[in-house]
């Protein structure tokens, strides 16, 4: 392909890039022929949206709150408490870990789960 | 900043499932998707249309599976090329589809220049491959890496089809005196 043989290509090409094609009604038929909104789903989907709201408003109202905060402090006292009995009780002695495992693992996580993410995203676009 | 406009507007269509929104898209993205549909049955306008209609309801029953990774464009021509191949593949079950002299024949005759019958007679000697990468090229002026995302065919290949494509092209053009 020379330059010249491209710029014979571009100049064929010119009018039909140029090309606008006028809607004449094409839009109004596409917009006719759109499969209807489901209005049980809408309807079912407006009910979950009160249903969660109701919740959360029924929820804060009855000191839900202040019991979640009970039980996450508790439990994380709890853990704590674990953590330090380990501390003081645990033992030792050498903990074999394997160099390859560890190789392997680092490398799947680094390596095979980003390039598996990018392909799954890139078929998508 | 269009591609922003877009994006809105999709995200109106996903969510509030806005008509209104999705006639704007129809709209600003009817003549790149027919001119495409155009240039593939090679000036088939009734086939162009139907599969351009298909399209567009296509894009709006998935629109929630648009993520934004690529330009709504490219998107919509993606499921445009996809439309064209499945009416390849059902037509090709009963007749051959690249019977491009039949499909000229069924051009409408109002405002077609010969220019245009030069066009669609030239882009009958290609292959459909080598025809969708040349004009998503020469019309629609993509870059071989979106023509890549729509087709997704990998860029080597769109490459080998451009070449080959062109080259029947040039030759089929100096034949008929278009490089004097």
């Amino acid at each position: 392909m020379t330059d010249k043989d491209n710029i014979i290509l571009e100049d064929f090409f010119k009018q039909a890039a140029q090309q606008q094609i006028e809607d004449n009604g094409f839009t109004e038929r596409v917009m006719q022929n759109l499969p209807k909104t489901n209005t049980v789903r809408r309807l079912s989907r407006l009910w979950s949206l009160f249903c969660i709201l109701v919740g959360a408003g029924l929820f804060f109202a009855f000191g839900g709150w202040q019991v979640l905060q009970g039980l996450f402090f508790g439990g994380l006292r709890m853990l704590l408490g674990w953590i330090e009995v380990f501390a003081l009780t645990a033992p030792t002695t050498e903990i074999n870990i394997n160099l390859w495992f560890v190789l392997l693992l680092v490398g799947f996580v680094l390596v095979v789960l980003p390039y598996q993410t990018y392909r799954k995203l890139s078929a998508t676009l | 900043m269009a591609e922003l406009n877009d994006i809105a507007l999709v995200t109106q269509v996903a969510v509030f499932h806005n008509k209104r929104a999705f006639d704007q898209l129809v709209r600003k993205y009817q003549s790149p998707v027919r001119r495409f549909f155009l240039n593939q049955t090679l000036g088939d306008e009734q086939l162009s249309d139907d599969l351009a209609q298909d399209t567009f309801i296509k894009a709006y029953v998935n629109i929630t599976k648009f993520k934004g990774l690529s330009s709504f464009s490219t998107w919509l021509m993606r499921i445009a090329y996809n439309v064209f191949y499945d009416d390849v593949r059902a037509r090709k079950q009963t007749e051959d589809v690249d019977t491009s002299i039949s499909a000229l024949r069924q051009t409408s005759s109002n405002g077609d220049s010969n220019l245009k019958m030069d066009i669609y007679a030239a882009l009958a000697l290609l292959k459909p491959d080598e025809r969708t990468c040349i004009t998503l090229q020469l019309i629609d002026g993509y870059p071989i890496e979106q023509i890549s995302k729509i087709t997704g065919i990998p860029d080597n290949t769109v490459k080998s089809h451009l070449r080959r494509g062109k080259e029947k092209m040039t030759i089929y053009l100096k034949q008929n005196g278009y490089d004097r």
